[in-house]
């Protein structure tokens, strides 16, 4: 018979445990293979989010200041620009819509994005899900992003108005759904594209342009950027295709990463299942390993019969893993459709991926098989075929090839990882991967005393069941260390999940209470002189105070070196009375004495560490066309408001930004509510105000809750992901008390000859399950804290300034959840030890 | 003397393949209190089939087992099981020990599995693992006794729960001449001293020899008993004339 036709028959007769050993791979494989092509979804629909926002222009002439905008001239001159084939103009305002007044009228903010339709059909062509475009001559439509629409409830055919507008201004009838690409994949897909001329006449102040998009015809790209260089009186900056991509794709950053991470995580766990299955069949399969070395057969032989098991169990767990994995990637997609947090195109089945996926599954198979196989060959002969066998190595010298196991996972991982085009830093994966890599060791090695500490529950509740369920977990530590050490990694990376999930969003709570003194605010949809719109809002019944905040771009010059950046012009008495903004550095007092006095700012320390700026630096700040001013350092804050494409600003004083560059209009009113006024009648004075200015109220509790909205959501899709490697550890909990049983069947007789019941046996196993289950949740608090704390100290400081946020009932909850699972998982096993005939397990070795 | 133990018209029949086979046929027996009784036989005979039917381990097919007064099979799972773990104690040929255990541990399962918790009955446990000889070996790991040494240990945990009667399969057959005749004196002690009713299963005629009353087993019937009496000689001479007879 040939070596296969032998590893095929082992493998065939024992379908249970192949089964379980197939299905835990094929989870696994598929999960990588799922975020795999979840990963190229999102890829792929940043390129086409790009592609289509720019349609055929080949450049895009944006404002330099969005708010303010560019003039009509300036469009005049691009468009006779030579060597312009075609112009299309974009306006943008942040405002609200609603429904037709009445009882059910709804309210929704969202980014309206005004266009000439006229031009845009030479510019571009617009995915829709439903519907059509706007046409030219009917100025009163409006397209909607397609899942915004869904969410709101909003259909074809549906009117909305124009909140805050003047009273004449038209209803907007719903004609089209934008795809999830080129404008519909700004703003989350909460955007509107409707007449530009309608938006601006809607309003005493037109919706300032934002952007100019260029067709250029063929070869004469650099006359035109020439001509726009020269003939432009205003400030702008020059895009491209490229730069709306990369754009779009820092708000997909993490994704890919974190995404493939708990891929490798399935599949880690997937390796200790295959690992610790394949040992226990050559553990079970000694006997018939001596009678073939005994028949001639030799060492090699004998590892090969393993290691083409190995292959057998790789090549059809990877084969059923991709199938799955491409239901899983569909799964995956969808709901980050519908939840709108990343931006993904359609199901991509991409051939390459899928095969890498493919090879990584039998990769990590065969990786998996050499220690068992390694095992089967140096088993001596004579010892193969005496009656028992009992384990000869020491734990480490069993254990050490899974640590070899991680570390070509982490390689493979590393090797592949381009592939998925994630833009999360490696350092996260190389450490959170080093934490399993400790904690699925450390599990092992733990689980006999932290098991004997753990167990006295156990004892008491089962009594005989639970003494001799913990202490069958001294049988054979490497198998039961092996199997709660899938458990703690699948259970880790659960804890990990919820702690960085509640590490984020303390930040958000800490951040936006920091920046918003008094916690309300209204926020207008262009800008509004200062001078005339603070008493109105001050006006508002329960207001103590109503400070105007001033958002506008400069150029901040150090040494040198030039860059954008965002500014956040304050009262500063109203933020330091109020407590706001956290210094990370520098004295509060001090700090807010100079912002007073002027020439002073206050940076974010994101933006300190990215650009290596240090508190009493001097550096230089200008507008274009307006004169440079020097100013000093004097604080870094943790958080500071967000500018235009969301990076924290600088922040100077009110007083400074008029005096140096005449800035005297504001966007943003931060609300301070006097203590005689309830939160929740303040809250809807403020948005009454806000109504009544074509404003947005904003409070503190709401703008944190959006913000971790959308982390939330991640959080979940990662939750399942994780929640998979919990089967799969779960699997092998199965596996290995199936077997167990199995090779416990003459104690089990002799345990019930002396008495013990149906009940008694069942509760052994299930005890001995939980236990398992119990250590593993214990420990993967811990690791899952360790990982956390990796995920966190590798990333960017302002996505986790608030650090580690331990969720101290989570860490219960895993632990109950391991505990749980694993009884489940136990009761298989469990019935199967009740089934047995006391006869026969006594017969079996007479 | 009153009967402990009774078995009446046992027929036990096991599948094989398409068909059945009868590999107890009608067996009856009494076995009073205090008595040492062997069941012998070829292999193959049904002796240890009986002795798995007479201490509730399996259900025959037909008859009824009769232990202190309680029919086994009118009992459930429950019942069955305290009824085990109360009347009776059980000594098998291989693996009698559970190697995840110490050898207190092991003479303590009984009690164990009775929910009676293991220190109080300490005394009970170092009581017969001195009278087997073993109580320097309170905390030794089965696999750091001989296999003499783990039988013994096998009967101090059958006598430890004081049961009713001590059924014993093949005791001896894994053991050497010298360490099986330890064995079998202290099986013989017991039932001297402390009156411990023993069915012993053997096919070792000099094993029987220690019997008050041996019953001969073949083809799933009780052909022959014979009667030895109550004697510190254990001489097997009598005993192999009469097998010898019977062809055996």
């Amino acid at each position: 018979m040939r070596l296969s036709a032998l590893a095929w028959r082992s493998l065939a007769a024992r379908p249970l445990r192949t089964g379980l050993t197939l299905l835990g791979i094929a989870l696994g494989v598929a999960l990588v293979a799922g975020t795999f092509l979840a990963n190229q979804a999102s890829a792929e629909a940043v390129e086409r989010a790009a592609r289509d926002l720019y349609g055929n222009a080949d450049l895009r002439v944006r404002s330099f200041d969005a708010q303010i905008g560019l003039t009509q001239r300036a469009v005049d001159t691009l468009r006779t620009l030579d060597g312009v084939e075609a112009a299309a103009v974009v306006a943008e305002r942040r405002l609200t819509l609603s429904t037709l007044p009445g009882d059910n009228e709804r309210v929704f903010p969202l980014l309206v994005i005004g266009v000439d339709p006229a031009d845009e059909a030479a510019v571009r062509e617009p995915a829709l899900a439903a519907g059509r475009y706007l046409s030219t001559g009917a100025p009163n439509e409006i397209v909607l992003g397609v899942a915004y629409a869904r969410e709101k409830g909003l259909a074809l055919g549906d009117e909305l108005l124009l909140t805050g507008s003047r009273t004449e201004a038209p209803v907007l009838t719903i004609v089209g759904l934008l795809e999830p690409t080129g404008f519909g994949a700004l703003a989350n897909g909460a955007v509107g594209v409707m007449d530009r001329s309608v938006l601006s006449e809607a309003f005493d102040v037109p919706a300032p342009i934002t952007a100019v998009d260029l067709v250029v015809v063929e070869g004469e790209i650099d006359v035109v950027q020439e001509g726009i260089n020269r003939e432009m009186a205003e400030p702008f900056v020059v895009e491209t295709q490229e730069d709306a991509a990369a754009e779009l794709g820092a708000a997909q950053a993490g994704f890919a990463g974190i995404s493939f991470l708990f891929g490798l995580v399935a599949l880690a766990v997937g390796a200790f299942v295959v690992t610790n299955t394949l040992a226990m069949t050559v553990s079970e399969r000694t006997r018939e390993i001596g009678l073939l070395r005994a028949a001639g057969m030799v060492r090699r032989q004998i590892r090969n019969l393993v290691l083409r098991q190995g292959l057998y169990l790789g090549v059809i767990g990877a084969g059923l893993g991709v199938a799955l994995g491409v239901a899983i990637g569909a799964a995956m997609i969808a709901i980050l459709g519908a939840t709108r947090t990343v931006l993904v195109s359609g199901l991509p089945i991409d051939s390459q991926a899928l095969a890498v996926a493919f090879l990584v599954g039998v990769a990590v198979t065969m990786f998996a098989s050499w220690t068992p196989a390694a095992d089967a060959a140096a088993v001596p002969t004579m010892d193969t075929l005496r009656a028992s066998q009992r384990p000869g190595r020491s734990l480490w010298s069993r254990l050490r090839w899974i640590a070899i196991i991680e570390v070509a996972v982490l390689v493979v991982g590393l090797v592949i990882y381009p592939l998925t085009r994630g833009t999360s830093p490696l350092a996260t994966i190389v450490v959170a991967v080093a934490v399993l890599v400790g904690a699925g060791l450390a599990a092992a090695f733990a689980l006999e005393p932290l098991g004997r500490i753990v167990s006295s529950p156990f004892t008491w509740f089962f009594g005989a069941g639970g003494y001799l369920g913990r202490a069958n977990l001294s049988r054979d530590r490497a198998r039961a260390g092996l199997t709660v050490a899938a458990m703690t990694v699948a259970l880790g990376a659960v804890v990990a999940l919820g702690t960085t999930s509640a590490s984020a969003d303390q930040t958000a709570d800490r951040w936006v209470n920091s920046i918003m003194p008094g916690g309300y605010a209204i926020r207008l949809p262009i800008p509004v002189p200062i001078d005339d719109f603070t008493p109105v809002f001050a006006s508002v019944t329960g207001t103590k105070v109503a400070s105007p905040v001033a958002l506008f771009p400069a150029v901040l010059d150090d040494d040198g070196v030039r860059r954008e950046v965002g500014m956040a012009a304050i009262d500063p008495t109203t933020f330091e009375d109020e407590g706001s903004l956290i210094m990370v550095e520098g004295d509060r007092g001090v700090a807010f004495e100079a912002l007073r006095d002027g020439g002073a700012v206050l940076i974010p320390q994101s933006f300190a560490s990215r650009e290596g700026l240090t508190i009493h630096r001097n550096v230089t700040l200008d507008l274009p066309g307006e004169s440079a001013a020097g100013f000093e350092i004097v604080g870094i804050v943790a958080y500071s408001l967000p500018g235009r494409t969301g990076e924290a600003s600088v922040i100077m004083s009110l007083a400074d930004a008029e005096a140096l560059w005449g800035v005297t209009d504001a966007s943003l009113w931060a609300m301070v509510r006097q203590p005689t006024v309830t939160a929740a009648t303040y809250e809807g004075l403020v948005a009454a105000a806000a109504a009544d200015n074509a404003g947005e109220p904003l409070s503190a509790q709401q703008v944190a809750d959006r913000l971790t909205r959308s982390l939330d959501e991640l959080i979940g899709l990662y939750d399942a992901l994780a929640l998979v490697a919990v089967l799969i550890g779960a699997l092998g909990i199965v596996n290995t008390l199936s077997l167990a049983v199995s090779e416990r069947v003459r104690e089990i007789a002799i345990l019930r000859a002396h008495g013990m019941t149906v009940g008694q046996v069942q509760a052994m196993v299930v005890a001995e399950a939980s236990i398992m289950g119990l250590v593993g949740g214990l420990l993967a608090a811990g690791a899952g804290v360790l990982m956390a704390w990796a995920i966190v100290a590798t990333s960017s400081h302002a996505d986790f300034a608030a650090g580690l946020v331990i969720p101290w009932p989570l860490l219960a909850a895993v632990a109950l959840m391991g505990l749980g699972i694993s009884a489940l998982a136990g009761v298989y096993p469990a019935r199967r030890a009740a089934k047995l005939s006391m006869v026969a397990g006594l017969k079996g070795y007479e | 003397m009153e009967s402990i133990l009774e078995a009446r018209d046992l027929v036990k029949r096991y599948p094989v393949g398409g068909s059945e086979v009868e590999v107890v046929r009608g067996v009856s027996l009494s076995v009073k209190r205090g008595e040492f009784v062997a069941i012998m036989g070829e292999s193959g005979a049904g002796k240890s089939t009986v002795l798995h039917l007479l201490g509730g381990l399996d259900q025959p097919n037909a008859g009824e087992v009769i232990i202190d007064g309680v029919p086994f099979g009118s009992l459930d799972d429950e019942h069955a099981s305290m009824t085990r773990r109360t009347k009776t104690g059980f000594v098998f040929q291989y693996f009698n020990l559970l190697p995840i255990l110490s050898v207190a541990e092991n003479v303590a399962l009984p009690f164990l599995i009775a929910g009676v918790s293991v220190a109080e009955k300490r005394s009970r446990v170092e009581e017969v693992l001195e009278m087997v000889g073993l109580s320097e070996k309170v905390n030794h790991r089965p696999d750091q006794l001989s296999a003499g040494e783990q039988q013994r240990v096998a009967i101090a945990r059958a006598l430890a729960g004081e049961p009713a009667i001590l059924l014993a399969d093949e005791p001896t057959g894994n053991l050497d001449y010298a360490t099986g005749a330890e064995i079998l004196d202290i099986l013989w002690d017991s039932s001297e001293r402390l009156g411990q009713t023993i069915v012993l299963v053997t096919h070792d005629a000099r094993a029987a020899a220690y019997a008050d009353r041996v019953l001969i087993v073949r083809d799933g019937q009780i052909i022959d008993e014979v009667r030895l009496g109550r004697r510190a000689n254990h001489d097997a001479g009598p005993l192999i004339a009469r097998l010898a007879q019977l062809g055996l």
